[in-house]
């Protein structure tokens, strides 16, 4: 195989992977607590999440989770014990895209919100490698990764999508 | 919070109020608690070194929050955020002003876009974005 001896920093089992999940889908209750206290700690006191009425007279049902919200929801907690010198947890149901890289950083987020998010709704998530792309940059060639997360409530209906980017050089 | 924004009052080009944020260290450790992230360059200076960090840095995701309440405050309770898009460019350091700042840049069948910056105490731009929004339209009055 020649695949070794292949330029670039994106393996051909890395491109393979475009288009595939990279774990099982993650589900998530919002609950008022927990979507409150986010909402405080943005110190976002917007009163559409913490006030029902003001909630409704702004056309929702009750009261609606921050929109960034979702991504945090989601996050499955691991044990103390596999925490990694970081603080982060060793990756447990994700699989890792593997590129020739020494360093990734997180480049940022673009998000589809499609329907309100409430308080008391279950939210799955799934999470794709949308693409890969080698690109050429003023301090040398970087890969740009891309993740699709898409986020589905109880009833089945799509709520948001959110792509986020990775630079590893 | 500053009330409700209509379609009909936007104007192409029109700068946003800028919003500025100045997150303590216990904003930061709460926003940790509160997103479910240990990650040590967000609360352990020492650590933060190691990753060659001067400082904690603000977390991207909470830039992104702060980002999206700048413009859910604009837009006013009744309106939607359809789209928020931002790049994390630059780290931000927390006991430093973070201004958020945004003009509009198309206004067409009740939906208005939006062009956004972050940047810190040096003018630096850490975070740039974009946002789409709905909003409704006065009552009585037909487009």
């Amino acid at each position: 195989m020649a695949v070794e001896d292949a330029p670039g920093l994106i393996p051909p089992e890395a491109m393979a992977m475009v288009g595939e999940p990279l774990g099982d889908p993650v589900s998530g209750e919002i609950t008022r607590k927990e979507a409150q206290r986010y909402a405080k700690a943005v110190d976002d006191l917007n009163p559409i999440y913490f006030d029902e009425a003001a909630a409704q007279a702004a056309g929702y049902r009750t009261l609606v989770a921050p929109p960034t919200f979702l991504a945090h929801v989601v996050v499955q907690h691991g044990n103390v014990a596999d925490l990694r010198i970081d603080g982060i947890y060793r990756s447990g149901n994700r699989r890792g895209v593997n590129l020739r890289a020494k360093r990734v950083m997180f480049g940022g987020e673009e998000w589809d919100f499609l329907l309100p998010v409430y308080v008391g709704d279950t939210v799955t998530a799934q999470t794709r490698l949308h693409s890969l792309e080698e690109k050429d940059g003023a301090s040398g060639p970087f890969a740009l990764m891309t993740t699709e997360t898409t986020y589905t409530n109880q009833a089945g209906q799509v709520v948001a999508r959110a792509r986020g980017r990775s630079i590893a050089r | 919070m500053s009330g409700q924004r209509y379609f009909e009052d936007v104007q192409v080009g029109e700068e946003l109020p800028p919003m500025v944020k100045n997150a303590s260290r216990a904003q930061l450790f709460l926003y940790s608690a509160a997103s479910s992230n240990p990650h040590r360059i967000h609360y352990d200076r020492e650590y933060a070194a190691v990753e060659g960090h001067p400082d904690v840095l603000v977390h991207g995701p909470l830039q992104g929050a702060w980002l999206s309440q700048f413009v859910t405050d604009w837009m006013g309770p009744a309106g939607r955020l359809l789209n928020l898009t931002w790049q994390n460019r630059a780290r931000a350091f927390p006991e430093r002003d973070l201004t958020f700042r945004g003009r509009v840049t198309a206004a067409a069948d009740g939906v208005v876009e939006l062009e956004l910056r972050e940047e810190d105490d040096t003018g630096q731009v850490c975070m740039p974005g974009t946002a789409r929004v709905a909003l409704p339209r006065r009552k009585g009055v037909e487009a």
